[in-house]
């Protein structure tokens, strides 16, 4: 009988042992096709290899990190579609996405299944404005973008500017928030302010709509590939006036599309790129990174998301638990000035990253990012 | 004033690629009553095809540029034209007494197929063209910018269009194309071959598709696996507007096409490109359904 009940009683607690020393899920949800697949298949492998490193050290709290993967297209459908399977594939916290439309359409489904949520790129004002207490994101905010290109455009003296967006959700709020703050200083024009139509390739009726209004800077809130089509069909109909972008340009692909000889020149707000990192803690990662891949990450959004990834680690590792209630509780109130790639990390009471982030680039003759 | 004919060039540029898709379109209707659906992404297999001959041929560095890009648009040519002579024979020709309808099917399976096959063989990044054989610069035409590339592009597909009019006009091949196209029936008990009609017309088309796709590598220099989507079904509304079924229409619906949704985009909004393309395609479907040029009822599919 005694044997009896002690196997039972081990039955009973050999699923809470395993459950113990079972590999904790974080999930990725990353574009690893679609626009903008480059910052995707970057983001998966930071991911990745930190979530390795860690593994080989032991793991945390004891248990292995895994990492699950889904792809949301670049596309809001998927986006949903993605975040429902990780939903269901018992993630206790996921990191991403790249585009801000793209993680708004996830955002309801994870805020409503409690996961933790940490975005990597999305920087549009709004996400953060909806009171979701599990959703946090390492990446820096549009308003702060949009003073620091007000900032920018007043500092080197442009009297008329052109602002253009795309219509997507992140690159709307940006161009709102330079208009606003033009506006506001009063001391330059907006002589036009126009969206066009992303995912085309002949831009030049825009061009040309834009070039009846005489600008003397044109300012793209939009994204890498629209942006280098616009630089080369500028070259072609032959107007030299200087172009800006917002940081979703900043990407090595940029210079692909367009040829390093019409790019030169562009200018760019952008968090710091990842070879201008200048902590311990980014170096080792940029060279680890590049032992194992033989390149370094082609965006600073891809580093973005591994500090996602540290700060859930952190979350998990401090609290003991893979709650959503707690992790974001500690977030929200205990992290402070933690150690990340891209520099100190703090969150608000809304889940955005405190501090500034945000310099001027310029692209050189050679295709590279120098920052000013 | 400068600013309208600025944006009427545009226009026409990308009015000659519209044009160059819709004969594809608008000769395999012509003969089957069919519409393609898969050839929007022979256009986008003709561009990926160039690239992968400019670069792994090492076309761009070996021989004169005029001379590379010449074989280039012929190596392409050739092969589109033969993938859209075995997609006939394998999604088209086995189905060819069945209802309407299942070809139509047939069609959009292909097109799935197609796409996601360039998909997995190139991957789902942008492809860049190499930018050697570029001509980045622009002359002044009685005060317009018109990019030199853009002026050669328009001739080259005027200049296929050009030829493929005389050919179906003015050679006995020709002729027997057009007999296919207004009675089955009645060509075949004249002595045509009607199958190997059907099998030329599905070499022309696609290969017309695929020049096009080169032509938009070349200049554009950015390339995707799923832009045969878009600029299908603009081609697609292009043959509609000139009226299915026929050649010269299928060239005027491309050019009005390109130079509308230039307009468009100048004096409405770019955003509203699209929408005002499909909105002349309802507005020609309603007050002329055959189409500006077309003479027969178009039927529907």
């Amino acid at each position: 009988m005694k044997k009896i009940v002690a196997l039972c009683v081990a039955l009973l607690i050999l699923p809470a042992l395993s459950a113990f020393a079972a590999n904790i899920k974080i999930g990725l949800m990353a574009p690893l096709t679609g626009s903008y697949a480059s910052e995707g298949a970057d983001m998966r492998r930071v991911v990745e290899l930190l979530a390795e490193e860690l593994n080989n050290k032991g793991g945390v709290n004891g248990s292995k990190i895994e990492i699950i993967v889904q792809d949301d297209g670049s596309d809001v459908k998927t986006a949903a579609s993605a975040a429902q399977r990780l939903a269901t594939s018992e993630v206790c916290a996921v990191i991403g996405t790249y585009g801000s439309a793209v993680t708004e359409s996830a955002q309801n489904i994870y805020n409503r299944n409690k996961i933790l949520h940490v975005a990597t790129g999305s920087t549009s004002v709004r996400l953060s404005e909806k009171g979701f207490p599990y959703f946090f994101r390492t990446c820096p905010r549009d308003d702060e973008q949009g003073l620091v290109a007000t900032s920018t455009l007043h500092k080197f003296g442009y009297k008329n500017i052109a602002i253009l967006h795309d219509n997507t959700a992140y690159a709307v709020g940006l161009a709102e928030e330079i208009k606003a703050g033009l506006e506001k200083a009063g001391t330059a024009k907006i002589v036009a302010y126009d969206a066009l139509q992303p995912n085309e390739r002949d831009y030049s009726a825009i061009l040309t709509r834009l070039r009846g209004a005489a600008p003397d800077v044109i300012f793209f809130t939009g994204y890498y590939p629209e942006a280098a089509m616009l630089l080369r069909q500028m070259r072609e109909i032959g107007w030299k006036i200087p172009m800006y972008g917002g940081d979703a340009t900043n990407n090595s692909d940029l210079i692909k599309i367009g040829g390093a000889s019409v790019v030169a020149g562009f200018r760019l707000i952008s968090p710091p790129m990842p070879g201008d990192l200048n902590s311990k803690a980014a170096a080792d990662f940029i060279l680890a990174y590049t032992n194992k891949y033989r390149a370094v990450p082609s965006s600073i959004w891809s580093v973005l998301a591994g500090d996602a990834f540290k700060v859930i680690v952190e979350a998990i590792g401090k609290t003991g638990s893979t709650d959503a209630d707690k992790m974001a509780d500690y977030l929200h109130t205990k992290l402070n000035n933690f150690e990340g790639l891209t520099g100190a990390i703090s969150f608000d009471a809304k889940g955005d990253r405190v501090g500034d982030l945000y310099r001027l680039y310029e692209v050189n003759s050679r295709g590279e990012f120098v920052l000013q | 004033m400068i600013e309208f004919f600025q944006q009427f060039t545009n226009g026409l540029a990308v009015g000659g690629i519209y044009a160059l898709i819709a004969l594809g379109y608008t000769m395999v209707y012509g003969v089957l009553k069919l519409i393609n659906f898969a050839h929007g992404d022979l256009f986008t297999f003709g561009s990926y095809l160039g690239m992968t001959f400019l670069i792994s041929f090492a076309l761009s560095g070996a021989l004169p540029p005029v001379l590379a890009v010449v074989i280039m648009f012929l190596m392409v040519m050739g092969c589109v034209a033969l993938s859209g002579y075995l997609l006939e024979k394998a999604a088209y020709l086995p189905l060819r007494h069945t209802p309407r309808l299942t070809a139509v099917v047939s069609a959009l399976g292909a097109s799935i197929f197609l796409q996601n096959a360039i998909m997995l063989f190139y991957g789902p990044n942008y492809e860049v063209y190499p930018d050697s054989l570029r001509i980045s610069s622009s002359v002044n035409l009685l005060g317009l910018d018109v990019p030199v590339m853009r002026i050669i592009m328009l001739s080259i597909s005027i200049l296929l269009m050009l030829a493929l009019y005389f050919f179906t006009q003015k050679t006995k091949l020709g002729t027997a194309i057009r007999a296919v196209a207004t009675d089955q029936a009645a060509a075949r008990l004249m002595g045509i071959d009607v199958n190997r009609i059907i099998s030329l017309v599905f070499m022309i088309g696609p290969a017309l598709g695929g020049a096009a796709g080169v032509l938009l590598g070349l200049y554009y220099g950015q390339i995707r696996y799923d832009m045969g989507t878009m600029y299908g079904l603009k081609a697609f509304i292009a043959a509609i507007i000139g009226g299915i079924g026929n050649i010269p229409g299928a060239m005027l619906g491309g050019m009005l096409l390109g130079v509308l949704e230039a307009m468009g985009a100048a004096y409405i909004s770019p955003a509203w490109k699209d929408a005002l393309a499909f909105l002349i395609l309802i507005i020609i479907l309603i007050f002329r359904p055959t189409g500006i040029l077309g003479e027969r009822t178009a039927e529907k599919i």
